[in-house]
């Protein structure tokens, strides 16, 4: 069963996932997700556990748990959304998918928030993101020990890899046998791939680039009552199909099933402590024009790397004058993007980009350290479909406005994207802080993120783009534009064995306050070259685990239904 | 003249001074409309295929063709000064033109920002409204009153010094000219390129939903995509369609 071509192989796309039924349970003709039944719980009744954050994290969390037999009510503050009447096929159209309320950004690399990396509304930022579903390498969690950067992970690649088996099993992800970090098969068999993607592949062959088609968590083939992908083209826009997989499609389904509340609308604005004990006892949320505050019997903040910083700075109490789990001055830390420069290449025939889903092939030679590239980690490359907009953007980062710009554009049909991921390093003075003077329509103190790399992470994107401009040259392009850009968001409350270091344990408990946690990809340590959301689900997936199985110590909840009502606060011994 | 798409001899960055050939010998566009009218497919119009798109699509994308919102975020003066801009950072030189300037307006006017603001910046809405004095204080610098009614060749010089992040003095002063103009061709670009005119003009086949695409290849198209008005002999194809001599 271990070869390729064993029983596995032969029933591909035949294996329903273990526990969790979310593709059967949506409706086979309309996309919303069926909540007619869905359990509503009373603020005052203290549920088991309340989720911050309906994203990657935190629906995954939420449905783990619910399965369990846990009382879980999940806070988001965008919608429940029904894909057929809230998603277009629209670039310009789709500016609700994303967070744009205000966010000041600084240092001497800014990075762009919104639409590049920020969702908002049941599903998260995987209602947006393109699809591509990688694993983290085994190296990812020893970068330190190994490379002499970054930090290394409290948990290994073992902790995670029955979790990453079991998500790409729900999700479901299609892709090649995958050779690289730890080779691995998928569920799904790989997409058939563009003419940009073959012209782009040749390039690569001639240099000895291994490129393989995938992984993405898009289905190929039906997936319960989820369909084929239908190659439209508008992944980033939101999937009007339901083919391709973020938590709205793959969890929420199986955790309203079983009694989790997904309550839509309502921004968290502040964790409340017991000064006294030292433990959370919930969250206030505005809902509408109406304050409301969830008993919860714990806390697990899912809002991303920039809102989870934010929450917790702004809980303040006479505990934690400068924030929730803040008192080493370590939450909004070490918060991490990609280097993500585009290189696309022009080619006699029409390559017509926007067809089909954009992630298609990708490689993962370049992830690990070389030290002959002078420089430590590395990245990886993954093609990209921009559609018109994006199109537009990329020429204008080449330096053409104008009659010149209107040219690039008329050519669109001709060219072909190749995107890196760079691994830039954790850095602590990359930082989201929160502004005073700033607020929000709520009154909330808005937040601030700085980014500046460091000397390896220009080495790395100058290596990355210089290998692109290489593979379009082998493949022959006629012409090349290039943007520098950013990708993806994890870190700010990272895990660690040291409190001065980090926010939260290998169980994504807050150093200081025993029953909140963080679930979300703000507990990442470094960030590979990988796309975060498998990594981030999987945490989820681990973290339910240990709670549910008690290996956190004390779970205030299960003690609860076990008529122990004395909860010892949990001490914690050692701690480095 | 026929071209051949082929090769990329077009491309500004290929040619000596960087800019591309004149778009006036491109064909006229024969079905819908293009932004000025030119294009290479000009037998296509994205807007003949909304029967085949979705509900929400087709309402969003059609407001976008019916009517131009009126100008209520700018005041009048600004509305002129960025409306010269809009028109010639995007090579807008005459009728039929898409609407920017009060494109871009409806979106700061609904507040719709992008949710983010760079430190050194005010608020998008602030730096437009001062990327419009400075335009103003830059064509001065050129010797004449403002810029909307400067000669074509000096808004050409302002907007590139502008690109370039070479502006100096009053307000650029306080506006890092570099990052404003990031802010000001984010909007301008997501007007632009949101439009159906312009993806007739570039050939893009549009929404698909939910009849997808099948033909994947380098080289193929669906039937309902448009044809580049170069890969036919213009001869022939006159003749074929029983227009010669008109």
């Amino acid at each position: 069963m271990t070869s390729p071509h064993g029983l596995r192989t032969l029933l591909r796309g035949a294996v329903r996932p273990p526990d969790n039924d979310s593709a059967f349970l949506l409706d086979v003709h309309r996309r919303a997700v069926p909540r007619e039944r869905m359990a509503r719980y009373d603020d005052a009744y203290p549920v088991d556990l309340v989720i911050v954050g309906a994203g990657a994290g935190g629906a995954t969390l939420a449905q783990r748990l619910a399965r369990r037999g846990w009382k879980v009510v999940v806070l988001e503050v965008g919608p429940f959304w029904d894909p057929d009447e809230d998603w277009v096929s629209d670039e310009a159209g789709s500016h609700k998918l994303y967070w744009t309320d205000k966010r000041i950004i600084g240092g001497t690399d800014p990075v762009e928030l919104g639409k590049n990396n920020s969702g908002r509304g049941v599903g998260g930022s995987m209602v947006h993101y393109a699809g591509y579903c990688p694993r983290f390498h085994p190296s990812d969690f020893e970068v330190r020990t190994r490379d002499g950067v970054g930090e290394d992970w409290p948990i290994s690649y073992a902790d995670l890899k029955p979790h990453f088996e079991r998500l790409e099993l729900e999700l479901p992800v299609a892709g090649d046998w995958w050779p690289w970090g730890d080779p691995h098969r998928y569920p799904h068999t790989a997409h058939p791939i563009a003419g940009g993607a073959e012209a782009a592949w040749a390039g690569a062959r001639k240099l000895g680039i291994e490129m393989r088609v995938g992984p993405v968590g898009i289905t190929n083939g039906s997936f319960g009552n989820r369909p084929h992908c239908i190659y439209r083209g508008f992944c980033l826009q939101g999937c009007k199909v339901n083919a391709k997989a973020s938590p709205l499609v793959t969890h929420i389904p199986d955790a309203i099933q079983h009694a989790a509340e997904i309550r839509d609308g309502c921004m968290a604005t502040h964790i409340e402590l017991d000064d006294s004990s030292g433990r959370v006892t919930g969250v206030r949320y505005i809902r509408g024009e109406r304050e409301c505050f969830q008993r919860a019997e714990a806390v697990a903040v899912a809002g991303y790397s920039i809102e989870t910083p934010r929450l917790l700075l702004n809980s303040t109490s006479r505990r934690f004058p400068s924030g929730l789990a803040n008192g080493n001055d370590q939450v909004g830390r070490c918060v991490m993007v990609q280097g993500a420069t585009q290189v696309a290449g022009r080619f006699p025939e029409e390559m017509r980009m926007y067809k089909a889903p954009p992630p298609e092939i990708s490689s993962e030679q370049f992830y690990e350290t070389d030290p002959a590239r002078g420089f430590a980690r590395g990245f990886s490359i993954q093609t990209v479909g921009p559609l018109p907009i994006e199109w537009a953007q990329h020429v204008l980062a080449d330096g053409h406005w104008g009659m010149a710009l209107r040219e690039y554009m008329r050519d669109y049909n001709h060219w072909y994207t190749l995107g890196v991921l760079c691994e830039l390093l954790p850095l602590p003075e990359n930082r989201v802080t929160v502004v005073p003077e700033v607020c929000d329509q709520n009154g909330l103190p808005v937040a601030r993120m700085d980014y500046t790399q460091c000397e390896n992470d220009r080495k790395n994107i100058a290596f990355a783009k210089q290998t692109l401009h290489d593979v379009f040259e082998a493949a022959e392009a006629q012409d090349v534009l290039v943007i520098d850009r950013y990708a993806h968001l994890v870190g700010g409350c990272r895990m660690g064995v040291d409190p001065e270091r980090s926010v939260v344990d290998s169980d994504h408990r807050t150093w200081e306050v025993p029953n909140l946690f963080i679930a979300d990809g703000s507990v990442m340590p470094t960030q590979g070259s990988a796309n975060p959301a498998l990594t981030i689900m999987a945490l989820a997936s681990r973290l339910a685990e240990r709670l549910d199985l008690k290996r956190v110590g004390e779970s205030g909840s299960r003690r609860r239904r076990r008529g122990e009502r004395q909860r010892p606060v949990l001490s914690r011994s050692g701690g480095g | 003249m026929a071209r051949d798409f082929r090769q990329a001899a077009h491309l500004p960055n290929l040619r000596e001074d960087r800019q591309p050939a004149s778009p006036e010998e491109l064909p006229r566009q024969r079905n819908g409309v293009t932004p000025q009218m030119h294009g290479r497919y000009p037998d296509f119009n994205v807007v003949d295929e909304i029967d085949h798109w979705d509900e929400a699509t087709r309402r969003i994308v059609l407001e976008r063709v019916e009517q131009a919102p009126p100008i209520r975020f700018f005041t009048t003066e600004e509305a002129r000064t960025l409306g010269a801009f809009c028109d010639v950072v995007m090579a807008q030189d005459r009728e039929p033109r898409i609407p920017v300037v009060n494109m871009v307006d409806a979106k700061l006017f609904a507040g719709q920002l992008d949710g983010f603001q760079f430190d050194d910046l005010p608020d998008d809405r602030e730096t437009w409204r001062r990327v419009a004095l400075g335009l103003d204080a830059a064509a001065r610098q050129h010797g004449v009153r403002e810029f909307a009614s400067a000669p074509h060749e000096v808004q050409v010089r302002v907007i590139g010094a502008f690109a370039d992040g070479e502006l100096h003095g009053e307000v650029w002063d306080e506006l890092p000219p570099a990052r404003a103009w990031s802010v000001v061709m984010r909007a301008v670009l997501s007007a632009f390129y949101s439009h159906p005119w312009a993806w007739n003009e570039i050939g893009f086949g549009g929404p698909a939903y939910p009849r997808g695409y099948a033909r994947l290849a380098a080289g193929q198209r669906e039937s309902w995509e448009g044809a580049p008005a170069f890969e036919r002999d213009p001869v022939k194809d006159t003749q074929g369609r029983g227009v010669e001599g008109t």
